[in-house]
């Protein structure tokens, strides 16, 4: 199976290269043999070819250099949806795929239009949350963290349900955005390696069956500490 | 009028906290709030010396106040955990006389990054020394391009720069200032042709954003960088470590001025520089310097000996959410060629604030434990699962780690396994949790 990290230098700011790691470790105990490209800026590539591809979190300034090179991937990137290929896209990375992203000067930067949300940043406060998000298609919610200046507008058919945490707007309940097997999250880094049961449900979608869950003992022990460590603050915040 | 009083209740609320042993922000924001423009009252001295900086901010300001101190300047600095507007406004009100002048020489802030253009409004300092920009805390600063934008706003004209040439976006602060004063490092006999490091802030140029290349790693992404496209490098230096053999604990600084070193690390030496560049601009001798810089030891509690039972060893105070401290930390433990065992503990992410995430592990680059001078690494905190999956994907053996969600265990499990050196590296949050079961070292 052929893995693909796009933009893995410059769009890798919260530890989101282990998305990747986790993601071939998974394959590999599945019996798979997994090949892993790091592609970035000018690159060549072939997305059609890949079973996974990934893009991380980046600085709103490398964001927008690497909106200009992804363009002409735009049509490949449109069949790979449609034709439900599995990608993730953390951070600000799932920006690129609306149809507007606007700087804090106010410049507006034509996005891949593969959703119509608008995405529009600010300089003034950082917004950043510890998350815990519910999902109607795993067992149990995912932790992580949130970290960006920008509020998305326009999306109809968010992936997660925020119960901790920043939604993809001011008091939206609604996080990222999901088509076919495109996930996008503004929840930054290895959210593969902090939510074993996302990464297990991706995986499968790659297989098409269950994948091996061997050596997954520190990954699932961690997850179940963090998301403990979240519900006791959840409680302190309500009371 | 107003002066006098709110110069008077800053001094008398100081002086009441003093007795409480409570913190230094208060009474400057009382004085805030009595007379907003307070600090634009006040006379101030010769030198406004601010500091700035992801990591080392703490020891460099140490450092330059000793320096100063011994070369008979007197200064008035704030110490650790009292570097917003509201405790450099404790500061520079209780240096001051009732009628308004500060009295020392030399006035010495340490400033958060993230805050000072909120301080600089109204102590406009005479010298900014920038240190590093590094990942750092990016639950709160967001990154370090955010921390840059932060620190752009708060440096006003005819204020004279400081900068780290060796750090790319440091450096950028320099862009188009004909006065800058720079220090850095030769290409020294620890660096590398090739980045070692989890990950690449140097990577593309912080102007252009086209590729950069490097002819020198000091550490991560700090050396000798120059852009392929549009031209922006690395920075000659007016002030430069020359020489460093980290084995003997010697630097050598402009060629001529010899330094032992107390604590053998890369950090300390571009600490000790920044300290030494400084003094330097006040005025002092750098044969002075260097002899006041000799062995010096910090006082602010970062390194200290301990014993465990037949054991001992050295608290590498780090920092959790900064992978390069952490990495500094580790390749000591790296070259320890005596041998040694590592303790790493992680179990309050923040003790200010907050957080769970733990994304920062994966920027750590733990691999270079993978060394013949380390033996065995103890994990411990409640994150030890989340350290130990970090672990899973270094080439280190599994039989070499061990792991303890409990703290006292992992000590006790140290205290009975064998006579090696023990580094013990963990962040100011869990420190005491750790001291608490050794015996420190007067
Ligand atoms: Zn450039």
């Amino acid at each position: 199976m052929k893995l693909l990290h796009l933009y893995h230098d410059i769009m890798n700011l919260y530890g989101d290269y282990a998305n990747v790691l986790a993601m071939q470790r998974i394959l590999q105990n599945s019996g798979e043999t997994v090949e892993v490209d790091k592609l970035s800026l000018g690159c060549e590539a072939r997305l059609d070819q890949y079973d996974f591809i990934f893009i991380g979190s980046g600085t709103e300034r490398n964001q927008k250099v690497v909106l200009e090179d992804i363009r002409r991937f735009r049509d490949d990137l449109k069949r790979c949806m449609d034709g439900g290929k599995v990608m993730l896209f953390t951070g600000n990375s799932f920006e690129l795929l609306g149809k507007t992203v606007t700087d804090a000067d106010g410049r507006v930067y034509d996005g891949l239009g593969l959703f119509g949300f608008t995405s529009e940043e600010q300089n003034k406060t950082r917004m950043t949350a510890d998350a815990v998000f519910g999902c109607g298609f795993l067992d149990s919610e995912l932790v992580g963290f949130v970290n960006k200046c920008s509020r998305c507008r326009g999306i109809e058919e968010p992936l997660f349900e925020v119960k901790l945490g920043l939604g993809n707007c001011d008091n939206d309940k609604g996080e990222g955005v999901r088509a076919e097997n495109l996930f996008g999250t503004h929840l930054t880094g290895p959210v593969l390696m902090k939510n074993p049961h996302f990464l297990i449900y991706l995986a499968s979608l790659i297989l098409n069956r269950a994948p091996s869950e061997d050596g997954m003992e520190f990954v699932k022990a961690g997850f179940e500490v963090t998301l403990s460590e979240l519900k006791k603050r959840m409680e302190k915040e309500n009371n | 009028m107003k002066r006098f009083f709110t110069i008077l209740i800053c001094k008398l609320l100081r002086f009441v906290g003093g007795l409480l042993g409570k913190g230094s922000s208060l009474p400057g924001q009382v004085a805030l709030k009595l007379c907003p423009d307070i600090l634009s009252r006040v006379e101030l001295p010769e030198y406004i010396i601010a500091v700035t900086g992801s990591n080392g901010k703490t020891s460099t300001v140490e450092m330059i106040a000793h320096i100063l101190q011994k070369n008979g300047k007197t200064v008035a600095w704030n110490r650790e955990g009292s570097n917003q507007i509201e405790g450099v406004t404790t500061l520079v009100l209780s240096s001051a006389t009732l009628g308004g002048k500060v009295r020392s020489d030399v006035l010495l802030i340490e400033s958060d990054e993230r805050f000072a253009r909120y301080t600089f409004r109204y102590i406009k300092p005479t010298h900014y020394v920038i240190t590093n920009l590094y990942r750092d805390q990016l639950t709160r600063n967001g990154h370090p391009e955010w921390v840059y934008d932060a620190i752009a706003d708060s440096i006003h004209d005819g204020t004279r720069l400081i900068l780290n040439a060796d750090d790319p976006l440091v450096s950028r602060f320099g862009a188009g200032k004909e006065d800058v004063i720079w220090f850095g490092a030769d290409r020294l006999s620890s660096d590398t042709d090739t980045l070692e490091s989890a990950y690449n802030d140097g990577a593309y140029c912080p102007v252009c954003k086209a590729p950069m290349t490097y002819s020198s790693y000091h550490y991560n992404h700090i050396g000798h960088f120059a852009c392929t496209k549009c031209g922006y490098k690395r920075h000659d230096t007016d002030y430069a470590i020359t020489a460093v053999d980290l084995d003997r604990g010697v630097m050598e600084i402009d060629g001529k001025y010899r330094i032992s070193l107390a604590l053998k690390s890369l950090y300390n030496i571009y600490n000790i520089l920044a300290a030494y560049t400084v003094a330097r601009v006040v005025g002092v001798d750098g044969e002075k310097i260097a002899a006041e810089m000799g062995d010096y030891v910090l006082k602010n509690g970062r390194v200290i000996t301990f014993t465990l039972g037949k054991r001992k060893g050295t608290l590498l105070t780090s920092k959790h959410e900064n992978s390069i401290s952490y990495d500094q930390s580790l390749r000591v433990a790296r070259d320890y060629k005596e041998g040694c065992d590592v303790l790493i503990i992680v179990d309050a992410v923040s003790r200010k604030y907050f957080t769970s995430d733990v994304s920062w592990l994966w920027d750590i680059d733990f691999d270079m434990l993978d060394s013949p001078n380390v033996g065995e690494i103890v994990l411990a905190g409640k994150y030890v699962n989340d350290l130990a999956a970090r672990f899973d994907y270094t080439g280190i053996p599994k039989d070499r780690i061990k792991l303890f969600a409990d703290i006292p265990e992992a000590v006790d499990h140290l205290e009975n396994g064998g006579e090696r050196y023990i580094y013990a590296i963990t962040c100011f949050s869990d420190k005491a949790k750790f001291l608490a079961r050794v015996k420190e070292d007067q």
